[in-house]
Order: C-alpha cells, then structure tokens, then sequence
C-alpha cells in the first residue's frame, strides 16, 4: 500500500509505452527508474531504530542506507550516459523541483529549447517561474472543474430522488435564449456604429517594440477593450489601423478570434489613420504628452497606441504623434486622482472604458473610476482650505532642505507675518 | 480624528526630542507638521475638528505634498550642503543623508522566534517539535531551512536526518541533503561534505547548480580538490557557472600549488565575459608572495592592467595584498604607502603627476560622435527633439565662436527653490561674463515668455552677455548640452549639478560610459554656492584620472576603504603608491 501511494505522482511516466524506442523515452524510462529507485528503498526500513525511539538517534546510520540503496539504482537506472543537453537541462529542473524551487513539474521539448537558448541564468528562471505559475493555475482550474462537475452530479441525483411534483405545465413568454438574442442585439449595435459611430483607432504600429509577452498582452487587452466596446450602448466605431497583414499582431489576433475575426465589426486596416482622416481632427492619446484631456471632443479621433511597455522606452509613441505633427492629450489623471504607485499608462482595456464612459456621461469623476484602485488613494476633492494646506506643506518641505538655517528662516518668516 | 489627536498628544515629546526644527531626519516628517502647526494653530485645529474623512483627506494630502516634493528634487536635484566632491566616494550617501526623504521608513518587523534545538535530539523529541509546530510548509523543510539560517551545529542537523531517514525508510531527501550540505561546507567540516558528496554523487546522476556549488566550496580545502573541477564541467553543460564558483575552484588550486590551472580557468572565466571576483584577484597575489617567478609576476602585473581597463578598483585588503606582493618581489625594492592625492594631481607620497583627466583626441572623437548617435539620435530622432530642431541647433552651434562655458539654464535657474528663477540665472551668466567667459546657455522656450518666475527684462539682459539656444518645450535639453560642450572642444567645461546618468545609461556599451564618465569628470562644473546673490564658486575639477596606472617604476592604484559605500558614478579617494627606491 505505501508502495502505492509513492507510485501515484510517478503514473505520468508510465503513460509511455515502454515499447517504444528513442531518446525520449530513454529520457523517461530513466528518469523513471532513478524515481523509483530514489523513492522505493531496497534495503528495508533498519526497525531497530523506528522501535527503540527513546534512545539517542544513531547519528551517522542514514548515510549507509542512503549509501546502500543508490548501489541499486546504478546498476539498473543510470543506462545511458548521454551528454545531450536537453537531456541535461531537463535534469536540472527535475533537481530543482526537488529542491522546492519554482519550477514546473512538466515540460515539453519547446519549453525545454526556450529555456536553453535564453541567454542568463536569471532568464531562465524567470521562464520557469513563469512555467511553475501556468502550471499552478492550470491545476486548480483542473481541480475546480472536477469538484464542479461532482457537485452537479450530486445536485442530479437528488433531483432525480426527488419525485417531480411540479411537472405541471407553466406558461411563459420567451423561451431561454438570452446569450443569442444578446449576441444578435450587440450585433446590430455593432452595425450601426460601423455606419455612424465615432472612430476610435488602435494604433498597430507597435508590434517592432515589443517582445511576444508584451505583444500576446496587447493582444488580450485588445480583445477585451473590443468586448468592452461591444456591450456598450453607443459604441465606438473600431479601427485597428498599421496593421499588418499576416504581422505579429495580426497573426496572434486571428490565433485568439479564429474564425470569428472575419465577422468582427469593426474595420482593420493596413493603412495609417492620417490616410484614414483629416489630420486635424485627430488626437494622439498618449501619457507622455504635455496637454492635458480636458473634454471628450464628439468629433475628434481618439488614437490609442496599442503597445504594452514592459521595458523602457519612454516617449516612443510621442514621437510618433511628433512625427506626423499630430496633437496628443493625455488623461488629467494628476488633477482629479490622489496618484500613489504606478505608471500613469493604462492598459487598453481601461483606457477603452474610460473613454466610452466619458463619451455617454462626460463626467470625469465616473470615467476615472476604471483607473486601477491600488494606483492612487482617492479622487482630489480640493477646496479653497485644503489647497492652503498643501502649500503651506510645501513650504514647511522647502525649508527643510536647509537644515542649518532653518531656525533661522523660522524667526524669519515670523517676521513677515 | 482619533489619528489627529494622538498625534496631537505626542507633541511636547516631539518638541523636546527635536528641539532645531527639521533637522533630524528621523522626525522630519511630524516635525513638518509642527511646524505647520506653530505657525497657524487655528488652521490646525479647525481641520482636525471635522470629521474622520478629513483625516483621510489630509493623510491624502501630505501624500501628495510628499510627492510633489520629491518630483521637485528630482527636477532640480539641488543639495545645498555639500563638502566632498561631487564624484568622490561616498557623496551619494552623504547627499542621501541630508535629505530627510530616504528616512521614513518603519524597521523591519522583528521575527517570531521559533527556539531551534541546540543539542541532537532524539527522535521522541523531534516528534514531539513535530508537533507543535504550525505552518504551511513540511516541518522537515522549514526546519531545515531555519537550521541553515541560523547555522546551526550539524550534529543537530545530523539528529534531525537521522530522525527523517529512520521515519522515511532510511531514505533523506534531497532538499534535506543540501541544506545539511550548506550547513557542513558553513562549519568547514570537510569529511562530512565528503560524506555528502558519496552519497549525492552515486543516488543522484546529476545535481543543481546550488549543491554543485556547495560541493565545489565544500571540496576545495580538501585532498579531492581536484574533483571540484569535473563539478565545474558538469555545471558547464546547462549554463556558465557563476564567478563564485570560478572563485573557489582558483582558489582550491592555489591553494594546492597549482598555478597553472589557477590561470587557466581565470583564462576561462574571462572568455565567458564573467568580470571575477576581486577576491580571485586577491588569492592570485597572496599566492605570489611565496613565489619568485618572472612569468607568474608578469601576469600579475596583466591583472592589475585589467583592473585598469575596467575601471575596477581593489578593495582596502586587496590593496594590502598588492602592496605585500610588490614588497616582497627580490631585487626590486619597492616599497609602498597608502596616501591621498593632491589637488595638483600630485601623489603625495612621492610626487609623481599622476595622469590627466583629459581625453586623447582619438577618445575625444570617439565620444563625440557615440553621443551623436547614442544620445541624441538613438534611433528616432523625434523621441529626444525634431530634426529641424536638431538641424537649427547644429547650425546654432557652427555659426558661433567655440564657447569656454556651457551652461544648464534650467538646472542653474533652479538652484535655490526661494529665489527667482531668471535672477539667478542672471546672477550667474553676469558674474561668469566678468571673467572673460564665452559662454552658452541652454534652455527651453517657455522660459521666454513672462511669468513671475522669469522676469522678461532679466532674460534679455542674459541674452545679451550669452549666446542662447532655446529648445522645445517638450525636447530634452541636456543632449545638446553635451554636444555644444564636446563640438567647443577640449578646454569647453559645463555647468549643471545633474549626475547626467540617464544619459550616460543610452551608450552602448561599458567602454563608451566609462570614457564618457572620465570625460564628465573632467568637464563637469557643479556650484556649490549656498545662498542666492553670494559669488558662485564651482566643484573644483580634479586635473587627474581616478584609476589604476603605472609609470614603469612606480604603480599608483585608487582602492576602496572598507568603511566607506561608494556608489557606481563615485571614484575612491585613496591611494596606494608603489615606487622602486633607487
């Protein structure tokens, strides 16, 4: 029975048949053996010393059991001897999984090459973290799927013990079928604002800036602002404009819509939004600008850069308004929000919401709402009084940069007053 | 409410803790609101008598007066009292202790003890820990991890796996194993890590880099130091072993006689673009004093040329180090002090001039052009300016005569935070026009227009003592400051206070910032005038390179003191001068 127990985390190896031939399963049969050998002693337990508990522990016993039972899995696990990397790297892991350390407990032969083949050891660590946490996730997502479906197992059968007293006929009005006729409704909203709605364009143009993690990020933020846009009661009319035909972006977007990519409502393009519209009309949104939102203008084009900044590279879509001598605005996040922590970049999404908020209600205060909670402590509510405040704050600060003088400065400022 | 009140309470004791306002760092923030306090008592009271949301109002907005605060000395990046040099070791921190900022942070929060076992306990008793104890993880491996921690005696750790492979089938694992390793190789105990070293060696076909690296340390004071080297082989297949274990291997093989592999795996370590540790360093000149080689000198002679073209700088024993080993090289006799330079640029042991900080022309050309390219352009010109505003600042700077002073208007302007911004500006453009400077200032256009900050009829008088370039609102100025003080040429010096470090992080590479480095060294002028209106005077500029240089007959090496942190844009301020008595 405890041979049984140690044996269930092993099952996913004996899942390969042991038939067949070739590295890989070389690769798995030994790592199986030298499991098995690690975990199944081959010596039995010395029971002299689990019996005789009150004695001192004998200090030096474990090293010889240890000892004796590896003679075992030489003779049998350590079969080939190969230098291959991948085999190596693989090792490694395993080793680390042993140590506690953050790493996945499978991994595939495209993983396996990444890790190899990123440049510093903090980069693969960083990637097998990054592995250990999907892995993590995927698990439980598992494990809350199966208690789910045993609930409704259990809700079924006594349903079904139940005796069905109320199978009387009822009468009603619809039938179940909300998610279609709202998926239809969206629909013909989408359409309408195809034909009359205000353009709102997603700057592709980033796809060179950025690494696959950013860009698959932009991509989701992406496909939530659509989905953001789609329940709205006035949409916007979406553009996805510079965007590349058969490009990073492009590709990863239809891999996420598949087939509904073509059915979308909205208009992607290759070609730039100053081909698109009159130039003055439009407005670069971006965080680095110097002029503050103050409005939402109803005949105005909004551009939104759609690129996830994980590096640093400040300024890049600055330049790009710059470039094409566009006006840019940015969100007056400083004059209605109390900023903590935080770029004052959003992400897509939010930035989608805010602006579909300011486009029905026009009230910053409700608008700002959609800004991260954790990046600032609350809206300003500044009066006449509390504005005094910090001024005088900031005076008592200024002093303070003098510290040898500051007595001075004290009697000083008495004096003035 | 109830905050403003127990704040309120604590003031006499504030009052007496603190009697110079704001000066301590560590109350500078409820000194602040003393002071506040003091002034407009009434404002005080009034605020705190409302409600609790106002409380919430007013933490809001100290939170926020902080933060303008310190975007303020960001921008400006004024220390008013400074005594070192703006590049000498330790400025950063003293800089860093002057402002009050850095200092409100609470201590960490102390620990909850947990009593280890300090003597090998049987296994009832570990049971009985056992437990007791409540936590997430296995007791096994917290409390391993809390022996290794603390280090302790590795009879206790040997009890504890006596106990785990007496309850476990004989069988520790492997986390276990290590950390009982990390505890051997802590307590020098080297047949234990032998012990360890079987066991690990015949169960496990390979290992991690953490217990390779044990065992590579644990193995060197031992007869099988050789073995470490084939650990060093087995870390090779899955990524480069670190300089810690480059560092032990070394020093394993010095340590038995053996040069020659000792060099050839620094051979090595170089070639994997690792920088070695100093302590590597250190072992390779401890262990020529016993020697008396002609090779093995020259290479020693090669590693301190290395510090040099890395702009590395020894620490205070390895320092000792070099100096035993110059003194102990027969037939030469040097002999060595540890001394400080004059502001001549003279050692003041010896006399020698030591080099200067200027660059040759070809560094200087070099540099130019890198700045050019990195700094200014780096790949999109509209990120930084605009061409046509790149183009009118070339031609700006063709058309007039080279200048002698460059000046930062902004960061000048902005010195003292009380006075106005043109009046000081204006103080300093004047009193550099007495001398016969032909100067430049650098700015941005919005200081042109009228506001009660920048006064209109001061501005014109800079105009006229000063050649001028306004940039954009919204271009960065320092980039052309660099490039009109490189295109003057050599004997053109720059005022700003800023550390210009962002600009230094846009070169490519570590050779281009290093040179970049000793060029802002030598050109950069800081004021260090305390009050608006007094006669500015400058950060003296040291005439001398701070680095590791040689004559032939006489070495003279910048080194670390122990007790002071240097940070990465400092230089040392000591040295070690070696020179041969004739």
């Amino acid at each position: 029975m405890n041979i049984n127990v140690t044996l269930r985390p092993l099952a996913r190896f004996l899942v390969m048949p042991f038939t067949l031939h070739g590295k890989r399963n070389n690769l798995y049969s030994s790592i199986l053996h030298r499991c098995m050998s690690s975990k199944i002693p081959a010596v039995p337990c010395p029971n002299k010393e689990s019996t005789s508990t009150s004695q001192q522990l004998e200090l030096d016993g474990w090293k010889t059991t240890m000892k004796s039972s590896v003679q075992e899995s030489i003779s049998t696990g350590l079969s080939d001897k190969d230098e291959d990397p991948l085999v190596a790297t693989r090792e490694l892991i395993e080793m680390w999984r042993l140590l506690g350390k953050e790493v996945p407990e499978h991994i595939t032969e495209e993983e396996l090459k990444i890790i190899m083949e990123s440049p510093s050891k903090s980069s693969k660590k960083k990637y097998l973290k990054h592995l250990y946490i999907k892995e993590k996730m995927k698990k439980a997502k598992q494990r809350k799927k199966e208690m789910k479906a045993a609930a409704r197992e259990e809700a079924m059968k006594v349903k079904l013990l139940e005796t069905p007293e109320e199978d009387k006929q009822q009468n009603f009005l619809f039938l179940r079928l909300w998610d279609r006729n709202m998926n239809i409704a969206m629909d013909w909203k989408g359409a309408q604002a195809m034909q009359f709605g205000q353009p709102l364009v997603f700057d592709m143009m980033y796809d060179d800036y950025m690494k696959p993690k950013e860009l698959q990020n932009a991509v989701s933020q992406l496909l939530e602002s659509e989905g953001c846009n789609r329940r709205n009661i006035d949409p916007f009319h979406i553009y996805f404009c510079n965007l590349k035909t058969n490009g990073a972006y492009h590709t990863e977007l239809v891999k996420r819509y598949r087939e509904k990519w073509d059915k979308l409502l909205l208009t992607a393009t290759e070609k730039s939004y100053v081909d698109l519209f009159p130039k003055d009309d439009i407005i670069y949104l971006t965080a680095d600008s110097p002029n503050v939102m103050t409005t939402f203008k109803h005949d105005k084009i909004y551009i939104i850069g759609s690129f996830v900044d994980k590096g640093i590279q400040p300024g890049t879509s600055l330049a790009k308004a710059k470039r094409l001598k566009l006006a840019t605005e940015c969100l007056p996040l400083d004059k209605y929000l109390q900023w903590d922590i935080g770029t004052k970049n959003l992400t897509l999404d939010q930035m989608m919401r805010i602006l579909l908020c300011l486009k029905n209600t026009g009230n910053w205060e409700e608008a700002l709402k959609f800004v991260p909670r954790r990046k600032h402590a609350g809206f300003l509510e500044i009066s006449q009084h509390s504005q005094e405040f910090i001024e005088n704050l900031k005076k008592a600060k200024t002093f303070k940069s003098f510290p040898k003088s500051s007595l001075n400065v004290l009697t000083q400022k008495r004096q003035l007053k | 409410m109830t905050i403003c009140m127990s704040a309120l309470r604590s003031f006499p004791k504030l009052w007496n803790s603190s009697p110079y306002l704001g000066r301590g760092p560590r109350h500078s923030y409820t000194a602040l609101f003393l002071t506040n306090c003091i002034w407009k008592p009434q404002r005080w009271f009034s605020l705190k008598t409302v409600s609790p949301q106002n409380a919430k109002a007013r933490d809001l907005l100290t939170a926020k007066a902080r933060c303008l605060r310190k975007a303020e000395e960001r921008a400006h990046k004024h220390t008013p009292f400074e005594s070192s040099h703006l590049f000498a070791a330790g400025a950063a921190k003293k800089r860093s202790q002057m402002n009050p900022q850095s200092k409100d942070r609470a201590p960490p929060p102390a620990k909850n003890t947990f009593q280890l076992p300090t003597r090998p306990l049987n296994s009832e008793e570990w049971d009985k820990l056992k437990e007791d104890f409540k936590g997430k993880a296995s007791f096994e491996h917290w409390i391993s991890s809390q022996m290794a921690h603390c280090h302790s005696s590795i009879d206790v750790a040997k009890s504890l796996l006596a106990w785990v492979a007496a309850r476990n089938n004989g069988i520790v694992g492997y986390d276990i194993l290590v950390k009982y390793l990390y505890l051997c190789v802590f307590h020098q105990q080297t047949s234990e890590v032998i012990d360890v070293y079987e066991i690990m060696k015949t169960r496990y076909k390979t290992l991690e880099s953490g217990a390779y690296s044990l065992l590579i340390r644990g193995l060197r004071p031992s007869d099988r130091w050789r073995e470490a080297f084939l650990l060093l082989e087995d870390m090779k297949k899955v990524m480069v072993p670190s300089k810690k274990n480059y560092d032990d291997c070394i020093q394993g093989a010095l340590l038995h006689q053996d040069a020659t592999t000792a060099w050839n795996l620094f051979e090595e370590l170089l070639a994997h673009d690792v920088s070695p540790m100093l302590e590597t360093l250190k072992a390779f000149f401890d262990f020529g004093r016993d020697r008396k080689d002609g090779h093995y000198s020259k290479k020693l002679l090669d590693l301190l040329l290395y510090l040099r073209n890395n702009q590395l700088y020894p620490g205070e024993s390895f320092a000792h180090s070099i100096k035993a080993w110059f003194e102990s090289v027969p037939g030469k006799r040097w002999k060595g002090q540890f001394t400080a330079v004059q502001k001549s640029g003279q050692c003041s042991a010896c006399g020698t001039g030591l080099e200067s900080i200027h660059l040759s022309a070809d560094e200087y050309e070099f540099l130019k052009e890198k700045i050019m390219k990195d700094v200014i352009d780096g790949g999109d010109q509209y990120k930084k300016t605009t061409p046509q505003e790149l183009k009118r600042f070339e031609s700006f700077v063709k058309s007039c005569p080279p200048f002698d002073i460059v000046i930062d208007g902004l960061n000048v302007a902005k010195m003292f935070p009380r006075a106005r911004e043109s009046q000081v500006l204006l103080d300093v453009v004047s009193q550099l026009t007495k001398q016969n400077m032909q100067l430049l200032v650098l700015g941005r256009k919005h200081m042109l227009t009228q506001r009660s900050r920048w006064r209109k009829d001061e501005m014109e008088k800079i105009q006229k003592q000063a050649s001028c370039f306004f940039a954009d609102d919204i271009s960065e100025d320092d980039p052309f400051l660099l490039y009109a003080t490189l295109h003057s040429g050599n004997h053109c010096k720059f005022i700003t206070k800023d550390l210009l470090r962002d600009h230094k992080a846009c070169l490519a590479d570590a050779k281009t910032q290093r040179l970049f480095f000793k060029w802002q060294r030598g050109h950069q002028l800081a004021i260090i005038s305390r009050f608006p209106g007094s006669k500015i005077t400058f950060q003296r500029i040291l005439s001398y390179d701070t680095i590791v240089q040689t004559t032939g007959d006489s070495w003279h090496i910048p080194y670390d003191e122990d007790l002071v942190e240097r940070s990465s844009y400092e230089v040392p301020t000591k040295w070690l001068c070696l020179h041969q008595q004739t």
